[in-house]
């Protein structure tokens, strides 16, 4: 497995769960005033975010020297063409994740009030386009392409 | 280049043992292209661009049609 699938499963893993996280604080726990989000789900999501870099910083780091002690980057390409295409597919499958939770946000945010399902909706769906973009590219690199 | 239909066949693999027993690894270093993709292009999953077909027939001293073939679509 190349240092760019791992980097990856780091990023879907690392994405899924913070994101997991954020939802089960944000849906059960923390108070809610009405039907708006509170400045305790923006401390949440700031703080989850700022966790979310520093497992990406560390782990990529950590990837990488793994990668050195073994032998297996030294000096060797990491990315070619083929990496290039199934980022793109990817990235296609993922924006139309986007597209679609970006209509459905604008919906509800017509038929419900406050900002609260509008937020988290918008957000549910941003984290579902990453986990189907680095899902998608995942699924080219094991199946083969 | 992208996804092969399973239409375009290549040598590669007999062609790195006639070469001293050249490995994946090695012919993916040269090409400048990953040991993956190299593998995919020997099992028939990837299509390379023209530029690493011929990276890969040179490093192979080989002519390029010699190293990838183009079978004609089985007519229904």
């Amino acid at each position: 497995m190349s240092f760019h699938e791992k980097s990856l499963w780091l990023l879907f893993s690392s994405v899924g769960a913070v994101f997991a996280l954020y939802f089960w604080l944000a849906l059960t726990t923390l108070p809610r005033t009405g039907e708006q989000a509170t400045l305790a789900h923006a401390g949440l999501f700031m703080g989850l975010v700022v966790l979310l870099t520093v497992i990406q910083i560390f782990g990529n780091i950590l990837l990488a020297l793994a990668g050195k002690l073994t032998g297996s980057m030294n000096g060797r390409v990491d990315t070619d063409e083929r990496d290039q295409l199934i980022e793109l597919k990817g990235a296609r499958n993922g924006s139309l994740v986007l597209a679609a939770g970006v209509f459905c946000s604008l919906s509800a945010a017509l038929v419900t009030p406050g900002n609260f399902v509008f937020m988290h909706l918008l957000l549910g769906f941003w984290v579902a386009a990453q986990l189907v973009e680095t899902g998608t590219q995942l699924y080219f690199y094991r199946r083969g392409f | 280049m992208g996804k092969s239909d399973g239409r375009i066949t290549n040598r590669i693999r007999v062609l790195r043992f006639e070469r001293g027993e050249m490995t994946q690894q090695e012919l993916a270093d040269r090409a400048g292209v990953t040991r993956q993709t190299i593998n995919a292009i020997e099992g028939g999953k990837y299509s390379p661009s023209l530029e690493v077909a011929f990276r890969i027939a040179r490093i192979l001293d080989t002519p390029i049609d010699a190293v990838f073939q183009y079978g004609e679509p089985e007519k229904p």
